[in-house]
């Protein structure tokens, strides 16, 4: 009966260390999750809206020079240039999602494509842009370069939503194994106390019951009481002291 | 009634479940999904709840009748709550009448689901969900039986417990020669259709799952679209035959293949369930091609007789999309959802043997009219059946009917038309799965609100345990 009951004991204790431990396991998953959130796709993102600001504002230098004021057009080209160089540059560094690297290799592509057209705009003063040119041109390199940002940007969002999809799966996969370990806990205690009270407490009331229905003054001095475990051996006992009882009674 | 002695052998079936849960551990570190520390954990759960019990109380020679019954009941209950673990731990679709739903519908071989996409669920919790199918389909509770070395007077109150009255009434052996045939027989339809699937083009993977649920008269499969994902005749084929094995009487099939004594077909219900299921397709496989539902009588004959033998087996497979087939078939489908197989297989529900008992109890109520003075007895292979297995299937038959009735009227409170719940309703108390409506052989349950999955859940739980069992619960004397 002792080694059931620390049994008992014993697996209550292996219960909370498994269910600590999962949930401890959920947890650092989803601060790693978290961390991969912010670091795989949001930097990308922010790198792909720059890259996108900076060729609008490339096309409206190129319009301005389009439209004389070349001083003006050739600033904004160039303060554009190397916002988008940067941001290019955060995006190259930051290749976390398959088929990444292939976007970022075509946009290095169409904007050096794209640049070598309008670089002329401001290296050589004689250079003047006309209509023409613009629209079949500048402007259609600008749009499919815009393009190809966009699937960049596209494609960390979606990896962003699904991430944060998982985070949402995950915590509550954290919660789930506490409530599920609390649950089997408690039905554990509710067996166990059920049973400490079927397998501790029943002998004592058959001992109880044994010695308030033996007779002394009718000469019975072999109490019944069905007993195992340690119970039998207080019940030997118990008989033992009526065999005393019962030496006694004879020798008086 | 001695609680313990209920939770010692709820213990032993846990210990079993929890085999089937490592099992799928296994396969999830095999198959390098992260679903494996959800198996473990609930392997270890099953295992503690399980083992704590076998130690603590100590082996019992005998069992009363009603400590039988609620060990049954009780067991079924548990198991289901045990199954849902792996559900609820993965998440996702999984809510916590999702998963209950699931484990009941697994375990009671029903096969209805609440998954939308069930191609996005890891393997190893494919396989899970199969297995439960698996382990119902058996009847934990004999395997209980068999493991555990207790007298035979136990055995044999368990086995009444599990087994419908009317299998009993053909078994003519010992409880544990009982026992020992179902293990057999299920074995080996295991074993033969998961190598005729393989054959056939199958993986092992998807083999085994459409066996588990195949032979347990279950439905689950491991593909949205069920059986059509496949698109082979062969595979239909084989299919077919192992549903109707599986919905036939195991005595019947372990005395002809394995005692050579007699065969199959000197059964009159044997006849009468296929001749019943060949009239089925026959009337099905005209209506589609006169409707020109299918190009061809051969197209509509293959998707006919599929979707007849599927529901008539309580199997719930599907090759084709019965909902947008004609009315006049789905009310033909309607009816084997509603008869079920036989008693004596793995399928649950109204079961076919009581069905022939009402044809015949009606034929004697007209020879009572004709000859009030005259003496008649319903007669099923020469034996005389008595009067109180009769009135207890006309009983268990109205029952179940209103059982349906009750439902459907849950069901449509909540604006569900009468197509999606009358259906529901006939195709999770019969263990079948699928009905029609939204909740069709190629839908699913996920639209029912959760208070009509719990219904349809509790009507599964009804149907696999032969509905008097699980409502004795309910009463004060069936505890003191």
């Amino acid at each position: 009966m002792k080694s059931k009951i620390l049994l008992g004991f014993l697996l209550i204790i292996v219960m909370l260390i498994i269910a600590g431990t999962m949930s401890i396991i959920e947890f650092i998953r989803i601060s790693n999750s978290v961390g991969g959130l912010l670091k795989n796709n949001y930097k990308s993102i922010e790198a792909a809206k720059t890259m996108i600001e900076s060729l609008e504002r490339e096309d409206s230098g190129i319009l301005l020079n389009l439209t004389g004021h070349k001083k003006e057009g050739n600033g904004i080209i160039q303060s554009a240039d190397s916002a988008f160089s940067k941001a290019f540059l955060i995006a190259s560094n930051n290749v976390t999602e398959e088929n990444e690297q292939d976007i970022i290799n075509e946009i290095n592509s169409v904007y050096n494509d794209y640049k070598q057209g309008w670089e002329m705009l401001y290296k050589d003063d004689t250079v003047r842009c006309n209509t023409e040119v613009y629209f079949e041109g500048h402007h259609m390199k600008f749009l499919e370069c815009k393009q190809i940002v966009h699937s960049l940007l596209n494609l960390n969002q979606s990896a962003m939503y699904h991430s944060a999809t998982d985070l949402k799966e995950r915590s509550q996969r954290s919660v789930m194994p506490g409530i599920v370990a609390i649950v089997s806990a408690l039905v554990f205690l509710l067996m166990f106390n059920f049973f400490i009270t079927i397998y501790l407490f029943g002998p004592f009331k058959r001992i109880i019951k044994g010695l308030k229905g033996h007779q002394y003054d009718k000469g019975d001095f072999d109490p019944q009481t069905p007993l195992r475990d340690e119970f039998r051996e207080l019940d030997t006992e118990i008989k033992q002291l009526s065999n005393r009882l019962r030496n006694l009674n004879k020798n008086n | 009634m001695r609680i313990e002695v209920v939770l010692r052998y709820i213990g032993v079936v846990f210990i079993i479940i929890s085999s089937f849960l490592f099992i799928s551990f296994l396969l999830a570190l095999l198959w390098q999904e992260n679903t494996w520390i959800l198996f473990l954990y609930s392997t270890l759960i099953a295992l503690v709840l399980g083992f704590f019990p076998v130690i603590f109380v100590p082996k019992t020679d005998y069992l009363t009748t009603l400590e039988g019954v609620f060990i049954v009941v009780t067991g079924w209950i548990s198991i289901c709550i045990l199954g849902m673990l792996p559900y609820i731990l993965w998440g996702g679709e999984f809510s916590l009448i999702n998963a209950w739903f699931e484990s009941v519908s697994g375990f009671t071989t029903t096969g209805s689901s609440i998954l939308q996409d069930v191609e996005a669920l890891p393997k190893s919790l494919l396989f899970w969900r199969s297995s439960t199918h698996w382990l119902g389909g058996i009847g934990v509770i004999i395997y209980a039986i068999l493991i555990l070395p207790q007298s035979g007077s136990a055995r044999l109150i368990l086995m009444g417990s599990e087994f419908s009255n009317l299998a009993k009434s053909n078994f003519q052996y010992r409880t544990r020669e009982i026992a020992k045939i179902l293990v057999f027989v299920y074995f080996g339809l295991t074993l033969l259709e998961t190598l005729a699937l393989t054959l056939l083009g199958m993986s092992l993977f998807d083999a085994v799952n459409h066996t588990f649920a195949t032979v347990a008269t279950g439905g689950f499969s491991t593909r949205n679209a069920s059986i059509a994902a496949f698109d082979n005749v062969g595979i239909e084929i084989c299919i077919m035959i192992f549903m109707v094995l599986s919905g036939i009487h195991f005595g019947l099939i372990y005395n002809t293949i394995v005692r050579k004594k007699g065969n199959l077909f000197d059964s009159t219900l044997v006849r009468a369930y296929l001749a019943f299921i060949i009239v089925g397709i026959g009337f099905v496989s005209l209506k589609l091609f006169w409707s020109g539902s299918f190009e061809s009588f051969g197209q509509s004959l293959r998707y006919g007789s599929f979707q007849v033998i599927s529901l008539a087996t309580t199997t719930g497979f599907a090759s084709a999309d019965s909902s947008v087939w004609p009315d006049f078939t789905q009310f033909i489908l309607i009816y084997f959802t509603i008869q079920c197989a036989m008693a004596g297989s793995t399928s649950g529900g109204l079961k076919f043997d009581r069905v022939w008992i009402f044809f015949k109890s009606f034929g004697r109520q007209i020879k009572l009219l004709q000859h009030p003075r005259g003496v008649f007895t319903v007669k099923i292979d020469g034996k005389v059946i008595d009067d109180n297995l009769e009135v207890h299937t006309l009983v268990f038959i109205i029952f179940y009917i209103l059982i349906i009735f009750v439902s459907t009227l849950i069901l449509t409170t909540y604006d569900i038309d009468i197509r999606t719940a009358f259906s529901a309703a006939a195709a999770t108390i019969g263990n079948v799965g699928p009905g029609f409506g939204k909740v069709s052989s190629l839908g699913n349950f996920s639209d029912i609100p959760a208070f009509g999955k719990f219904v349809l859940a509790a009507n599964m739980l009804l149907g696999r345990l032969e509905i008097f069992g699980i409502i004795s619960l309910f009463f004060r004397k069936t505890w003191w």
